[in-house]
């Protein structure tokens, strides 16, 4: 086994090369484990809506309060004029939620640590987000980049520091996440190489630490996807709700 | 049949349970903060990033080099502020 921290990012392909058009489309470690989260979700939501019982079971409460939060947590950011958007959300939260919690697994890997995916995702929010907003309000959506009572003078530079503040949303979304996965899992995987070369008698400090480091990250991926869901749900409820 | 009307009863008890606690909320979980900490950070960041490279990008536009994205740099660290400013707006309402 490598002993470079970032030996576990490598993406690698599985199969046989797929070339459509010079694109590289083939099937490689990142997409199957996209495959796997996404499957998951699927059974997860499947066997918990399976048997409906007054008094759930186990799984069906899972899912209930997975339900229940993101329903919560929309009517709480975006009122209640975002509720058509609940399946877009509750599925990215999902997908996120999952990527980060299969990525905590021995031998897998975390999609979520490449800036590729996190920044598709953020940019197809951003996007959509914006189109929402010009098809609700048409050209008056324009209105969120001019603040109301800014003297004259000021207005076209403060214009283009909203722009700019504007197009930062994507950035900001993708790296946080990216940059939280990447660096925790760099640092689990550092400190694992030093309990194996301190050996048997100075390794015990580092394995403690890399229990605890393990707990502080399972917390991450799950704080980390509520984040991503709940700034979707901010830039939702600037799209959908005109005022500043 | 007898599972719809199951289904039926449950939806009823989860809803209630819905409308009850949305007026309270639980604060006292530690790691929210950290991960609002982290926000705070990374919306600074991007918003210098993205003034910078507009700044760039123009700059490479028009041949002014390098004033466009001196100037840009400084609209995007006002941005970042920006945004600082209101997450940290948002947090205080809460």
């Amino acid at each position: 086994m490598a002993t470079n921290p970032m030996h576990q990012f490598n993406v690698r392909k599985i199969g046989p090369e797929i070339n459509l058009g010079g694109v590289d489309l083939s099937f490689t470690n990142s997409s199957l484990f996209m495959l796997i989260s996404a499957a998951a979700i699927c059974i997860f939501l499947f066997l918990g809506t399976k048997e409906k019982k007054i008094i759930p079971s186990k799984i069906q409460l899972l899912a209930e309060i997975s339900y229940n939060f993101v329903a919560k947590m929309i009517s709480d950011t975006a009122g209640t004029k975002a509720k058509p958007y609940f399946p877009f959300i509750f599925s990215l939260f999902m997908f996120v939620l999952l990527c980060n919690m299969v990525g905590m697994l021995p031998y897998s890997f975390t999609v979520t640590s490449h800036i590729i995916v996190t920044l598709v995702m953020a940019l197809f929010i951003f996007l959509s987000v914006t189109v929402i907003g010009f098809l609700k309000h048409g050209f008056k959506y324009l209105s969120i980049f001019v603040p109301k009572g800014v003297p004259i003078v000021l207005l076209p530079l403060i214009t283009i520091i909203e722009i700019i503040s504007y197009l930062s949303r994507p950035v900001s979304l993708s790296v946080r996440l990216f940059a939280n996965m990447m660096a925790g899992h760099t640092m689990l995987k550092v400190f694992g190489g030093f309990v194996i070369s301190l050996g048997i008698v100075g390794g015990w400090l580092p394995l403690t630490f890399s229990v605890a480091l393990t707990g502080l990250e399972i917390l991450v991926a799950f704080l980390q996807a509520y984040v991503f869901a709940i700034l979707t749900c901010i830039y939702l409820n600037d799209a959908l709700n005109l005022h500043h | 049949m007898e599972n719809n009307k199951n289904f039926k009863t449950r939806l009823e008890i989860e809803k209630n349970k819905l409308s009850k606690d949305s007026g309270e909320k639980d604060e006292n979980n530690s790691g929210f903060f950290m991960g609002n900490a982290f926000k705070l950070g990374t919306e600074m960041v991007s918003a210098v990033l993205v003034g910078t490279i507009i700044g760039f990008i123009l700059d490479s536009w028009f041949g002014t080099k390098p004033w466009l994205i001196i100037f840009f740099f400084f609209v995007g660290a006002a941005a970042g502020i920006l945004n600082v400013i209101r997450a940290a707006k948002k947090m205080q309402q809460k």
